[in-house]
């Protein structure tokens, strides 16, 4: 994958407040297990692709194809029994390397589980702090992400995070992560259980950061918020990668209907239910599809 | 949700259900209610709860009526009661109090109408990984059976339906950590079911599944509505409601939609109001109705919108 927008969207590289530019990521022949009653497990199997600064990936797949490991061993929290994962075009062994890591974000699935603290802010400064940043940046840090998350600190900071709603919740978690200025954000299923227009608020604060330029990956099982917010598409099926690359309608469409318990973006579908899809690509929101149809 | 074609479906009707035979129409249900001939299975007025410590209601005064073999689907934003509102139709939690709150006939203001209220009303939840206890499949399905102290012959003989009912026969022995999502998922749901009981109560039981887990989990429920099972069905997939027979909208707590599904969704503001959407078909009828080009009526399905577009164009 190029950083060149195979799709005529731009790549921005311009920085807003609180958000950091993109770092890239390269997986080369990624294998991962997991023991299991004296039996490894195959959870990854010579997963390789290569994600540019400022691209933005969904990750798509059944569940149990790997999506949530391929995150983890990103991040660094599971080590890959082959293979390699290069940020920044760094390789493991590099200098540097460290620092690198520092500056992935990883979004857990239902985050708001682990929030912790007595306050709204005392949980978003744990991450800066614990990276051992000065106090004044990481009061700096707090405020810009509750602020891009739509929970402006003056209001929400004091409370406590079991009295926000559910939604609330989730954006307060995505704050967490936010405040460590993270320059590649990995989302595990960061739309599960959320209402609407809460899904609607988090892909508006998804879009901003793209914007801004971080590089995003999303796992999902919502191929149609995904097609409206990502360049790229890797799919997984039983740990190994049957599709990568720009996302193209017609070529990701054979990949996930091939992967079997995946199925195409509704506008996509109807795209091609509508004879258009030879013409031009599909559009990316009912906005566009709209535009297109009138 | 899908309507289903499948002619093969096993009758699977629990032998000792209030309801019988298959509903054939809209009218079925709203015929029996008026002459009085049937009394809705959920019958609550002003039911209120709060969470220990909270300073407002999660649920303040809502009215819900449910009449047999009739699929209802509740929707609102995060928090606005529905998950609660599951809980204590399935008698899981004490009203904080209500002008009327009755399940299958058992009055959820009490203890001994909780407990008998548990039996008949069945509730499965988002998340597959927390309803699954036992080693293996079929003793998962058996759990709430051997809970009863079913005869073993007339367990078994119920077990092989459930799991055959719900396409686990091959899967018996398996152990429930290595399904997939929508296996496990029909699992909970075959060992809810395998108490016989007359409604059943979903709380988003497709939210953490993959596209085709989320299918078999909607063709399995949808099959349920021919048992004259009643079925509530809490979801946040607007794509989910379409189906249904009647929908009821939350907002902070109580009811401020019960009608036709139609009927929701083409009052667009309230759906936005409410924190809710409309399917994919129709956020884009809503679009194209912005720049000139209305559908009549609204589209709320991939085949609907590209019949009107059809017709229009």
């Amino acid at each position: 994958m190029s950083a060149a927008s195979s799709d005529g969207r731009a790549v921005s590289s311009r920085s807003a407040p609180g958000i950091a530019a993109g770092m890239s990521v390269r997986c080369d022949g990624i294998g991962f297990s997991y023991a299991e009653a004296h039996t490894p497990i195959p959870a990854l199997r010579s997963v390789t692709f290569e994600l540019a600064a400022g691209r933005s990936l969904a990750l798509l797949g059944p569940s149990g194809s790997g999506k949530s490991t391929l995150l983890q061993v990103i991040k660094g929290l599971d080590t890959p029994e082959a293979g390699t994962v290069a940020l920044d075009g760094l390789r493991p062994d590099a200098p540097g390397y460290d620092a690198a890591r520092r500056e992935v974000g990883l979004v857990f699935q239902t985050p708001e589980l682990q929030l912790f603290a007595t306050s709204a802010r005392e949980d978003v400064a744990f991450g800066p702090r614990r990276l051992g940043r000065p106090e004044e940046e990481v009061q700096a840090a707090v405020e810009e992400a509750m602020e891009l998350v739509g929970l402006p600190p003056e209001v929400f900071g004091g409370r406590h995070p079991y009295a926000l709603s559910g939604g609330e919740q989730r954006r307060l978690a995505l704050a967490g992560v936010l405040a460590m200025r993270p320059r590649l954000l990995l989302l595990d299923e960061p739309f599960v259980s959320l209402d609407p227009a809460t899904r609607r608020e988090l892909v508006r604060i998804l879009v901003r950061l793209r914007s801004g330029g971080v590089t995003l990956v999303l796992a999902t099982h919502d191929v149609d918020l995904a097609w409206a917010l990502c360049d790229d598409l890797l799919v997984l099926d039983g740990g190994r990668v049957v599709a990568s690359g720009p996302w193209d309608a017609g070529e990701a469409g054979r990949a996930l209907r091939a992967a079997g318990r995946l199925r195409e973006p509704f506008l996509v579908e109807l795209w091609r239910r509508l004879g258009r899809d030879a013409a031009a690509a599909p559009p990316r929101t009912a906005a566009e599809a709209a535009e297109a149809l009138r | 949700m899908k309507p289903l074609h499948d002619s093969t479906t096993p009758p699977g009707t629990p032998d000792d259900e209030g309801a019988t035979g298959p509903r054939t129409a809209g009218a079925a249900s709203g015929a029996a209610s008026s002459a009085g001939a049937a009394a809705p299975v959920i019958d609550v007025r002003g039911l209120r709860f709060r969470y220990p410590g909270a300073e407002t209601d999660a649920l303040g005064g809502l009215d819900l009526s449910v009449e047999s073999a009739e699929f209802v689907a509740v929707v609102g934003a995060n928090g606005s009661g529905k998950s609660t509102l599951a809980r204590l139709l399935g008698g899981l939690e004490t009203p904080a109090g209500a002008m009327r709150a009755v399940a299958c006939g058992h009055d959820l203001l009490t203890d001994d109408g909780r407990m008998a209220a548990r039996r008949e009303v069945g509730v499965l939840f988002q998340n597959p990984e927390n309803q699954l206890v036992a080693e293996c499949v079929e003793d998962d399905v058996a759990f709430g059976l051997e809970n009863l102290a079913w005869a073993p012959e007339r367990m078994r003989a119920r077990v092989d339906e459930m799991l055959a009912r719900f396409g686990l026969t091959g899967l018996r022995d398996r152990e429930p950590h290595l399904l997939s999502g929508g296996q496990k998922q029909r699992t909970a749901l075959a060992g809810v079911l395998a108490v016989p009981r007359r409604v059943l109560v979903l709380d988003e039981p497709t939210a953490m599944l993959d596209p085709a887990g989320r299918g078999e989990v909607l063709e399995a429920v949808a099959a349920l509505r021919r048992d004259g099972l009643a079925v509530v069905f809490v979801t946040q997939e607007m794509d989910e409601v379409v189906g249904a027979d009647r929908v009821v909208a939350l907002e902070r707590g109580a009811v401020v939609y019960a009608g036709d599904v139609p009927g929701l969704f083409e009052d667009v503001g309230l759906v936005r109001r409410l924190g809710l959407g409309l399917p994919a078909a129709g956020e884009l009828a809503l679009e194209l109705a912005a720049l000139g080009r209305p559908l009549e009526p609204l589209p709320l399905t991939l085949d609907a919108l590209v019949a009107a577009l059809g017709a229009s164009g």
